[in-house]
């Protein structure tokens, strides 16, 4: 950082506070390659674990600020900037949270490392960027909202949440990495549960399955029923997938508890609601807690939106590829809130997500900010026909 | 005109069509791929790949 980090008015101030003074706006100036591989590694190296990301946040913001951007922080600590006037209205929704695990930042063989370096503020820059130039070379058609989310890599979700109750945009692109060539559709749904039991205490030496045993036995019970359900299903979106995330057993010498927590990724046919009736169905006996449901999402491929985004990745010599991915994403939480055309797009491997090595190649960043300048300074991503 | 390879219903794709991009087919909702652009040439378009991660 190279500013005081004053944190910006968040918009949900209350009434008798004074109104927001914003820094002034320069004149939008084109940011070139390196300006922009720097914003990412500046931001890449802010931590902002999930509920930790006011730093971030702030930075953001004035970054944004300078490029432009009407921004400020809302009342879910997101940071939001807005450029351009008018419509149509794009949002590009990227989540500026990461997991935790330190990745060192440093730049190597041409590639950024740090932790969200790839998930997701690789994503997230190019959005920002991009929007920038396409403002500031006075093409960008109508307006681009720009929203860095707190909390998506938490059950909480809760900066998507508070970005769905904002009014429907034309269009939405959330910012996930799924190559600079290639469109995600959809993403499974979700479910986060943990089944406990308590059984009375008693001898190791006795004939008797332990707390911790039934735990164990009881994940391995669950992956085996959801074989069952997916049985003759091909396709992993179709498919149940159960992950055990925690296995806990403990005592206070008369009652023994047991837990055992998973993940669920579940297929559009398992709602939570449904997923969480499976579980109580197939481990009786067992308490059933459950946090975070979302649904599977899916969406068409022929939107003007994916159209038009296939176009701008073939001007920068790609042909568009599209993908279903089996994780959850803040697109499962707008998307249904808002109905307009949607997709995940963003540079980087998402294999490379949450692991030591994260990084991303700075070359497929850079492309993917020049898919996403050609795609806003083209606006037929709002085509009437949608 | 390219038509339809499923129903074989004629299809007029946007004049500033590329390779890759998909179309429905306006009478049956078939997904086609844009093969070819001189002339414009159809083919069903590709299943939607799958992915793990996010």
């Amino acid at each position: 950082m190279t500013e005081p980090a004053q944190m910006p008015e968040a918009a949900s101030a209350p009434a008798s506070a004074p109104p927001p003074v914003h820094a002034p706006t320069p004149a939008p100036s084109r940011i070139d390659d390196e300006a922009a591989v720097d914003l990412l590694e500046e931001l890449v190296s802010a931590p902002s674990l999930s509920g930790e990301e006011t730093l971030a946040v702030t930075l953001l913001v004035l970054r944004m600020r300078e490029l432009g951007f009407d921004a400020h922080v809302d009342a879910a600590g997101n940071a939001v900037g807005v450029i351009g006037t008018g419509s149509p209205h794009m949002i590009l929704l990227g989540h500026i949270d990461t997991v935790s695990g330190v990745v060192p930042v440093r730049r190597e063989a041409g590639r950024l490392y740090g932790r969200g370096s790839v998930d997701a503020k690789g994503p997230l820059v190019a959005f920002v960027v991009a929007s920038a130039r396409a403002a500031a070379a006075g093409r960008l058609g109508g307006r681009v909202t720009v929203i860095g989310c707190v909390e998506e890599e938490v059950a909480s979700s809760r900066g998507a949440h508070q970005a769905a109750t904002l009014p429907a945009p034309d269009a939405c692109i959330i910012g996930e990495p799924s190559r600079w060539d290639r469109i995600t559709l959809g993403y499974k749904g979700y479910l986060r549960a943990r089944l406990s039991r308590v059984i009375d205490a008693g001898h190791g030496a006795h004939d008797r399955a332990s707390a911790a045993a039934q735990a164990c036995r009881l994940g391995v019970h669950l992956e085996a029923r959801a074989a069952e359900f997916d049985a003759g299903r091909t396709s992993v979106w179709e498919r149940l997938l159960v992950h055990v995330s925690r296995v806990s057993a403990g005592s206070d010498g008369l009652q023994d508890r047991a837990e055992l927590d998973l993940v669920l990724r579940l297929p559009a046919e398992l709602p939570p609601d449904a997923a969480q009736a499976w579980l109580t169905e197939h481990a009786a006996g067992w308490t059933v807690a459950c946090e975070g449901g979302l649904s599977a999402w899916d969406g068409p491929r022929t939107t003007s939106l994916h159209r038009a985004l296939s176009r701008a990745i073939a001007s920068q010599g790609g042909r568009a590829r599209f993908v279903r991915k089996t994780g959850t994403a803040d697109l499962n939480v707008v998307a249904p809130a808002w109905g307009c055309p949607a997709l995940a797009y963003g540079p980087g491997d998402a294999s490379l997500d949450h692991t030591p090595d994260e990084h991303i190649e700075i070359a497929e960043f850079l492309a993917g900010v020049a898919v996403l300048e050609h795609l806003l300074a083209n606006p037929a991503w709002a085509a009437p026909a949608d | 005109m390219p038509s339809c390879t499923e129903c074989s219903a004629p299809l007029s794709p946007p004049t500033d069509a590329v390779e890759g991009e998909i179309v429905p087919c306006p009478e049956c909702g078939t997904e086609l791929e844009i093969v070819g652009l001189d002339p414009v040439a159809l083919a069903l378009a590709p299943e939607v790949e799958e992915d793990w991660g996010e």
